[in-house]
């Protein structure tokens, strides 16, 4: 008995995740995006297999601003080996394609993380804001506003400065900054929201506020969260670098796309290669994220199934 | 009879989603100088589709005019020109919605949207247009001093008489009526329609009544024509229709109506729902829903059937059909 | 008055009071309402747009506080139960809503809308059960088998108020506010829900308040009528009577305004004067007198008292005896 009603539950959400995969994957561009993420993922896992740390920290002035595809002789470990630099190398005779592999690793947990909590605590407020209102409401935007106020990049100064300079802390202050603009979409939506009669409806039946919160009204504010957030993985990404140029978060050596990029500024017209490469990179990070967002958007809203 | 509109073999279609949405399939539909036809059906059977076709407001790509034409006084409305349209519109044909609240223009003062209207139709200079505008108001039962409110300041049932005013200030020869009080409370749609009564026989305008309330076509329509899934499926005078409804969907909406069968204990619904106008029937698009239905039905598309000017679209009243006519 | 079980009020409702604070000043909703409705019989509330009805229904279920005034459900107090008596009310009190798009969430499937209330409450033991009984509410208000796993929008408007009605079936509740269930359907449709509301009415013995603004509807479902205008009770009486002989103007111009669709049915309408007042701190007196074709200066002064003209009818005017 029992263990027939659980097969029957698991195949429900079985055939509810396949729905879910048709729908998304009618979306090339997105599947093909989810793809990209992923192999951005397995390469930033599996970094230390393809370029050793060392190798793409330590400098070796003699090949310096190397073009895409020259070798050159590198000294590593007290050995001198030959090496292919598949696209180039920086100022310092770095292998960028090395650096990138392994900055990977930073920017995409930056992108990915600061957004995902910049949604838990700015879409918790939100919600709170607008689904109670009153007093909460008043207080949570006022001190949103007054957030708002503050120029972001003084704010994420002073928030690295007071916590002190770790990688968690970067994280920390690039998702406060992003935090107002979720409390400001969810808290919008969900006023929206709240007079529709099935609110009403799901309170009439006995349902808490907590039930209501999240399985009535958070579903149908998803597609406005989506949006922002695929747009903030990009700028998060690029804010990282910014603060690594004040010299807060990510610091040189270490490699991290945004770091890269404002590295190989001086050197636009010598070696553009050195820009494109990260920058690249970021795009296609941001391009992904937002087609991904997209897919996930339409795969989600039920009026657009079959 | 002298014919003001003359709609003939009218095909309109929507364009969605690679599905072609037949929304006016086949229609005829001839109106009388100074008379009210009243059109009933229900939500998505083509009604204000028609009046838009009217209007020869269809709008590309979404929708098109396929085939057909209509006349308005022996004139092609279809193969007039966009200077011509223009000047039919709102001078010689006006119409009212549905809508007060979004018909009229927020930011724009109520005489100044009547006076823009008669001075664009009229050959008279501005100050005469806004004398003229509040004369109109004042016809309406609103004071002409309140031509310089904004529509805001304004009641419900205040700005459909101004939406009235606006629509007669040109005296149109023939005025479409898309639901002009459904959203209005009772009381108050009892005053709207006692004056709209009023201003159509002083003008002696042809009025295009589009309603989903039997009651009100019997109260102010002359004729009456029931639309289903975009054709006329019966016409006649109000006596006619009412007095011996013919078609069966005609007498499943007045089955339906709790104030018609009075003492009734049930009401007496149509079953089922309209027919999904990207795939209709073959046969007769009623014949699902249909409880005389007959096996030619789900066959042959029916044509109209006369009776002393009472017209049926059903294969229960055409000569060659083998049945015994229902009681 | 009557011995008859049936014949007793399930519902009582005391000086019930709702204001809202809006901008320009305070709203009277609801101000000083009382009246009761027997058990599995149907009372029908009437009124034009902004008169206090779907307030007042509400009110009941407590979507809204009210500000003074009593509710007693079968013996308890609705207005002040703590939330664990509520959540036992909720079980006997439940609501059909107006609109059937807006009514049910549309990211929900059809049997998720109609199962929620059995997983809140816990009716079912186990995953077979609930759909069972999902299924078996399904088939108690005429939604096809198939539709179990179907989105709202696949829906039309009538079988969407199927589901707002199996819903509120769900708990198995005795009382039910109706909210204008059926005034967006079609009219085709609409008797259909109302057949089905009827059907279950005698099958269930359910109680309901009807409210519409819809005289022929209500007219044709109710067994009592209240009419109310600006928040307040105007008249109030058994359907048949009020219907024959409405006594206050009010309700005579509303039964006057009812369109017939029948021939020779034309009958004269009472046209009133000018429009809805605000109810936006309204002045005292009869807050209809500015309207009314029989208003004199008395009626300016002091609020009239809804009282007992004529056995059974009771009217809110301070001439109703020139109309009785």
């Amino acid at each position: 008995m029992g263990n027939n009603t659980l097969s029957r539950f698991m195949a429900r959400q079985s055939k509810n995740i396949t729905q879910f995969w048709r729908q998304f994957s009618r979306n090339k561009l997105a599947v093909a995006s989810l793809f990209l993420v992923l192999i951005f993922a397995l390469i930033a896992i599996f970094a230390d297999f393809l370029y050793s740390y060392d190798f793409v920290t330590s400098n070796s002035l003699e090949n310096a601003l190397l073009k895409p595809g020259q070798t050159g002789t590198v000294y590593y470990h007290d050995k001198e080996i030959t090496h292919t630099f598949i696209l180039g190398s920086d100022n310092y005779g770095r292998d960028i394609l090395g650096r990138l592999v392994h900055g990977a690793r930073v920017s995409m947990i930056i992108g990915f993380a600061t957004v995902a909590m910049a949604i838990a605590v700015g879409g918790l407020l939100g919600a709170i804001a607008g689904y109670k209102g009153g007093l909460f409401d008043t207080l949570i935007m006022r001190v949103t506003d007054i957030v708002l106020s503050i120029p972001t990049i003084l704010m994420s100064i002073a928030i690295v400065a007071a916590l002190g300079n770790s990688f968690f802390n970067l994280l920390i202050a690039i998702s406060t900054s992003m935090i107002p603009g979720y409390i400001r979409i969810v808290r919008a939506s969900i006023i929206s929201i709240k007079d529709q009669e099935y609110v009403e409806a799901a309170r009439c039946i006995g349902a808490s506020d907590l039930r209501i919160v999240l399985r009535h009204i958070l579903p149908n504010i998803t597609s406005p969260v989506i949006v922002q957030s695929t747009l903030n993985v990009g700028s998060s990404i690029l804010w990282a670098s910014s603060l690594s140029f004040l010299g807060l978060g990510i610091l040189p050596p270490k490699p991290e796309w945004g770091n890269m990029l404002s590295e190989a500024r001086e050197f636009i017209q010598y070696a553009p290669h050195l820009l494109f490469a990260p920058g690249l990179a970021i795009l296609l990070t941001v391009l992904a994220y937002n087609l991904i967002g997209d897919g996930l958007r339409d795969a989600l809203d039920p009026k657009l199934k079959r | 009879m002298d014919k003001i509109l003359e709609v003939k073999d009218l095909h309109v279609h929507y364009f969605s989603n690679r599905k072609t949405v037949r929304a006016i399939n086949n229609l005829s539909l001839d109106m009388q100088r100074g008379r009210v036809l009243g059109l009933v059906g229900e939500t998505g059977a083509g009604k204000t589709t028609l009046a838009l076709s009217i209007l020869n407001m269809i709008r590309a790509p979404q929708g098109k005019i396929i085939s057909g034409s209509i006349r308005f006084d022996g004139k092609d409305i279809l193969a007039m020109s966009k200077q011509e349209l223009r000047e039919l519109r709102g001078k010689d044909i006006a119409m009212i919605f549905q809508d007060p609240m979004t018909a009229l223009n927020p930011v724009l003062t109520v005489g100044d949207q009547i006076a823009e209207t008669i001075f664009k139709h009229e050959k008279v200079s501005k100050d005469e247009a806004w004398a003229k505008a509040e004369k109109m108001l004042e016809t309406v039962g609103i004071p002409g001093a309140r031509a310089k409110e904004y529509p805001h300041q304004f009641s419900g049932g205040m700005k459909q008489r101004v939406v009235i005013a606006l629509s007669l200030a040109c005296n149109p020869r023939l005025l479409l009526a898309d639901e002009p009080t459904t959203a209005l409370d009772v009381t108050i749609q009892a005053q709207v329609l006692d004056l709209m009564r009023h201003l159509i026989r002083t003008y002696n305008t042809s009025v295009l009544f589009i309603t989903h309330s039997l009651g009100l076509v019997v109260e102010n329509c002359d004729e009456v024509a029931t639309m289903y899934a975009g054709e006329i499926v019966e016409y006649g005078t109000v006596e006619q229709v009412f007095g011996n409804p013919l078609h069966p969907y005609t007498r499943g909406l007045f089955g339906s109506l709790p104030d018609y069968s009075e003492g009734a204990a049930r009401l007496r619904p149509i079953p089922g729902l309209m027919p999904d106008p990207t795939n209709l029937p073959r046969g007769c698009y009623f014949s699902p829903r249909c409880p005389h239905v007959m096996p030619l039905c789900e066959e042959l598309h029916p044509t109209h059937t006369s009776m002393d000017g009472h017209l049926v679209k059903c294969h229960l009243y055409q000569e060659n059909a083998n049945v015994e006519q229902p009681i | 008055m009557s011995n008859n079980p049936s014949e007793l009020p399930i519902l009582q409702v005391r000086n019930l009071k709702k204001y809202f604070h809006v901008s320009k000043g305070t709203l009277h909703a609801v101000d000083d309402i009382s009246f009761d409705i027997r058990q599995g019989k149907t009372l029908g509330m009437v009124g034009e747009s902004g008169c206090g009805k779907s307030t007042t229904g509400r009110l009941l279920v407590r979507l809204h506080e009210s500000d003074s005034g009593s509710i007693r459900y079968d013996g308890i107090e609705v207005t002040r139960a703590s939330s664990k008596e509520m959540k036992v009310l909720r079980t006997k009190m439940q609501m059909i809503f107006q609109d059937p798009y807006s009514s049910i969430n549309p990211r929900h499937t059809v049997a998720s809308i109609i199962g929620e209330p059995l997983k809140i409450y816990k009716k079912v033991r186990n995953m077979q059960e609930y759909e069972e009984k999902v299924h078996q509410l399904m088939e108690t208000v005429g939604l096809a088998d198939r539709l179990y796993d179907a989105y709202p929008h696949e829906l039309d408007g009538g079988r969407r108020q199927r589901i707002g009605i199996a819903r509120a079936l769900a708990l198995e509740p005795q009382f039910i506010v109706c909210d204008e269930p059926v005034s967006a359907l079609d009219v085709s449709i609409q008797a259909q829900i109302l057949n089905l509301l009827m059907d279950l009415q005698d099958k269930l013995k359910l109680t309901y308040l009807f409210i519409t603004h819809d005289l022929s509807v209500v007219k044709h479902i109710s067994d009592d009528i209240v009419i109310m205008y600006l928040g307040q009770i105007v008249e109030q009486a058994n359907t048949e009577e009020l219907f024959r002989h409405p006594i206050h103007p009010y309700s005579q111009a509303l039964s006057s305004a009812i369109p017939v669709p029948r021939l020779n049915a034309r009958k004269e309408r009472i046209i009133l004067k000018s429009e809805v007042v605000s109810p936006i701190d309204p002045k005292p007196g009869c807050r209809f007198a500015p309207r009314c074709n029989y208003a004199k200066p008395e009626c300016g002064e002091a609020d009239p008292v809804l009282r007992e003209v004529m056995p059974g009818r009771l009217v809110a005017c301070h001439r109703a005896e020139m109309f009785v």
